[in-house]
């Protein structure tokens, strides 16, 4: 028993801060927001990271990592407010083609070929895909109709639900730390409104949130790496407790702005409507929430102290 | 990351086990906050360190098992598990125990770590003075060196169990020219020293859960003193870390009201709003989220790291998740919330849990204080005011 990431981990995991942080600032956001929605230079670069074969055995030119580390980038491109598909092709599609056993798919995708993202019967809708194009609120999105004809794999859907919920925990780490820093530089009745006491416990509140969103975040992913029978009800308490803290940062970070929240000149639109979007996406609030009732009242999850990893 | 148990951790697992199926009360200990309970809950600690169960982190020599934190999350889940009684030790193991073995000197360790361990000794928490709740630093109670002596005078107040317990820690005013955190001393004092009066206050359930203690010319021995003279107040930080951080509230407990939660609601389900339903799920999903957050800081010391501001968001989420498990089941209960014995003569334990869960968000520093602390220290936001 060991509830914490490796240095190797957390080392891979701050590489990709690091290069995210350096290449993919707002600034990016608003280029693309302005442009084409999509800069191939951004996929190749995370191509030449070896990010699309994370999970792709090195056999077939991948990292050969699992999805605890996937989990943790997914928070790091929540972070980033990443656009490119990125999680939905390398960190939910490869995993099924890897059960699959399609070695010619994970090949394409650890060599950064194929980025059509999967489709799944929960989603109405998915970002990058191939149908005729939708708009979202988060202008970066780039929804498109589902495809026919998509499956209904539980895998997939775990994985999706996963993987939204560590972006969703990197969302609200950005949205709160957006707020916080807002709140030192801005000043009225002369000081930082971040001396006063109503916007810090607000501020203080997410930081909670957000703390114990992320540990139920990990042990799905862990759960799900592993196998365990109970793994799609930890998925469904990680999308939902992430969803949650992603929610109300939102909120937060927004009254913490002001008026300037309220605009779209102003950086943190770009993370509160990815937040609203994964929100709905792999399985919306009702959707987990069902599965969690089922697991807790129906009597197939064991419940109580000696149970914390049933 | 290994999210599993070892065949080792297992069999400690089964032992603990066995032993609380054999030994817990089968009928409830009347509560702590009365002469007659507090001495249950005294000889139940008794029992537990004969079975050698009194802390099972601490070295042998002090009566412990010498296990790691892993070892005591189990002990303590399966301690919840069993319905254990509250530890009417908790400020002995929890608090001062650890605090002692971090700040005091080998005789100290000596003399007092294996009597609390064995429940012989029960401790007393006395920190908070009429003038210093929240702003502890206000502290004036005072203990003045008298040649191997401090005279201790002033008053402290809230201290929990000290009605009936034997001995108290607390923190005097050393130099009596000093303000706020400076010149702050910690000192442990038997409660039964002439000159200490003890007054109960009832609380708001109606029982005697703390008291108000008077000092007038108390006089304590130098080696009373933990750590240096003036160093009182890092040491009681250090206290107040463990108290908020990790020891005072193991989520065992909280799993196990979240597991009777669901099934008050089982029973209330045809009455029940569909937001209790929810609510109950969240109770769930919030106790297990608390329960892998304290593995995690138990993974972290276990690797050399330390608990620093973050103990405060733990003491906001577990305060919190109590008022509102305990809020529920009253919501569930309805017309019979209001109970304090249901018909058939059984305590209606909900309303108990509940009235103490609105205690968690104001003791071991407000929950408005550890907001600003979260606030201040953790997101780095500019402090105000004086503290
Ligand atoms: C059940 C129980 C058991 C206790 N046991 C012990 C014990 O064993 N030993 C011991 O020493 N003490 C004990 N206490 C006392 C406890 O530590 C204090 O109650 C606590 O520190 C708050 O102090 P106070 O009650 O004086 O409230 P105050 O400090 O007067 O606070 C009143 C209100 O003002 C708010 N407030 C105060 N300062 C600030 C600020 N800077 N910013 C925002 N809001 C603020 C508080 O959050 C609170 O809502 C116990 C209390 C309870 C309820």
């Amino acid at each position: 028993m060991d509830f914490r990431f490796s240095d190797d981990q957390l080392t891979l995991a701050e590489g990709v801060r690091d290069y995210l942080t350096g290449t993919h600032g707002p600034e990016v956001l608003r280029a693309l927001d302005a442009g084409p929605n999509r800069d191939p230079a951004i996929w190749q670069g995370l191509v030449e990271m070896g990010l699309p074969g994370l999970l792709v055995s090195e056999a077939h030119g991948g990292l050969g990592l699992g999805l605890p580390e996937a989990a943790l980038i997914a928070r790091e491109c929540g972070r980033a407010a990443l656009a490119e598909p990125l999680v939905d092709v390398a960190f939910v599609a490869a995993p099924c083609f890897a059960r699959a056993g399609d070695t010619e798919a994970m090949a394409a995708i650890a060599a950064g070929e194929k980025r059509l993202p999967p489709s799944h019967a929960i989603n109405p809708w998915v970002a990058d895909g191939d149908g005729e194009q939708l708009v979202s609120v988060d202008p970066l999105r780039n929804l498109t109709a589902a495809s026919a004809g998509c499956n209904d794999d539980p895998y997939l859907l775990d994985l999706g639900a996963l993987m939204s919920a560590a972006q969703m925990v990197g969302l609200a780490e950005a949205m709160l730390d957006q707020a916080t820093e807002y709140a030192k530089l801005r000043t009225q009745f002369g000081q930082p409104i971040g001396a006063f006491q109503a916007i810090k416990h607000s501020l203080a509140t997410c930081a909670v949130a957000i703390e114990f969103a992320r540990p139920v975040a990990w042990r799905a992913a862990q759960a799900l790496e592993d196998g365990l029978d109970s793994a799609s009800v930890h998925v469904s308490h990680a999308k939902l407790a992430a969803t949650d803290a992603a929610t109300l940062t939102a909120e937060t970070a927004i009254q913490v702005h002001g008026a300037m929240g309220y605009t779209y000149e102003v950086d943190l639109h770009f993370w509160m409507k990815r937040a609203w979007a994964l929100a709905g996406a792999w399985g919306d609030r009702a959707f987990h929430l069902r599965r969690i009732d089922a697991a807790v009242f129906g009597g197939t999850l064991p419940i109580g102290p000696e149970h914390t990893f049933a | 990351m290994v999210l599993a148990y070892t065949p080792e951790q297992q069999a400690f697992r089964a032992e603990i086990r066995g032993w609380m199926e054999a030994h817990v009360p089968t009928e409830p200990l009347v509560t702590l906050e009365c002469r007659e309970g507090f001495d249950q809950h005294v000889a139940w600690e008794r029992e537990l360190a004969a079975g050698n169960w009194g802390m099972v982190t601490w070295p042998t020599e002090y009566g412990g098992r010498g296990l790691d934190l892993i070892e005591w999350l189990i002990f303590e889940e399966e301690y919840f598990r069993a319905g254990g009684p509250n530890r009417a030790n908790q400020n002995g193991i929890f608090l001062l125990g650890p605090t002692i073995m971090e700040f005091g000197c080998d005789e100290q360790k000596a003399r007092f770590l294996a009597p609390m361990a064995r429940g012989e000794v029960i401790w007393a928490q006395a920190w908070s003075e009429p003038g210093a709740g929240s702003d502890m630093a206000a502290i004036s109670s005072k203990a003045i060196r008298d040649g191997d002596h401090y005279v201790l005078s002033g008053q402290k107040t809230w201290s929990s169990r000290a009605a009936f317990a034997d001995w108290g820690f607390g923190i005097f005013r050393t130099n009596p020219d000093s303000k706020r955190h400076k010149g702050l001393t910690f000192i442990l004092f038997d409660l039964n020293t002439p000159g200490i009066t003890r007054r109960p206050i009832r609380q708001l359930h109606g029982d005697t859960g703390f008291a108000e203690l008077f000092f007038d010319e108390v006089r304590v021995p130098v080696e009373n003193r933990l750590a240096g003279e003036g160093e009182g107040w890092n040491v009681a930080m250090a206290t107040a870390g463990f108290e908020r951080g990790l020891m005072l509230r193991s989520p065992g407990r909280f799993q196990a009201t979240a597991k009777r939660l669901v099934e008050l609601y089982r029973q209330h389900e045809a009455q029940a709003s569909p937001s209790a339903r929810e609510a109950v799920l969240q109770a769930w999903g919030a106790a297990q989220a608390y329960a892998y957050n304290t593995y995690g800081v138990a993974s972290k010391i276990m690797a050399g790291g330390k608990i620093g501001a973050e103990a405060s968001l733990n003491k906001i989420f577990w305060s919190e998740l109590d008022r509102a498990m305990n809020r529920t089941a009253m919501q569930l209960l309805g017309a019979a919330a209001e109970l304090r014995r249901f018909a058939d003569g059984r305590v209606n334990q909900w309303l108990e849990g509940y009235i103490f869960s609105l205690s968690g968000l104001i003791y071991a520093g407000s929950n408005e204080v550890q907001r600003n602390i979260v606030a201040e220290r953790l997101l780095g936001l500019p402090r105000v005011g004086a503290g």
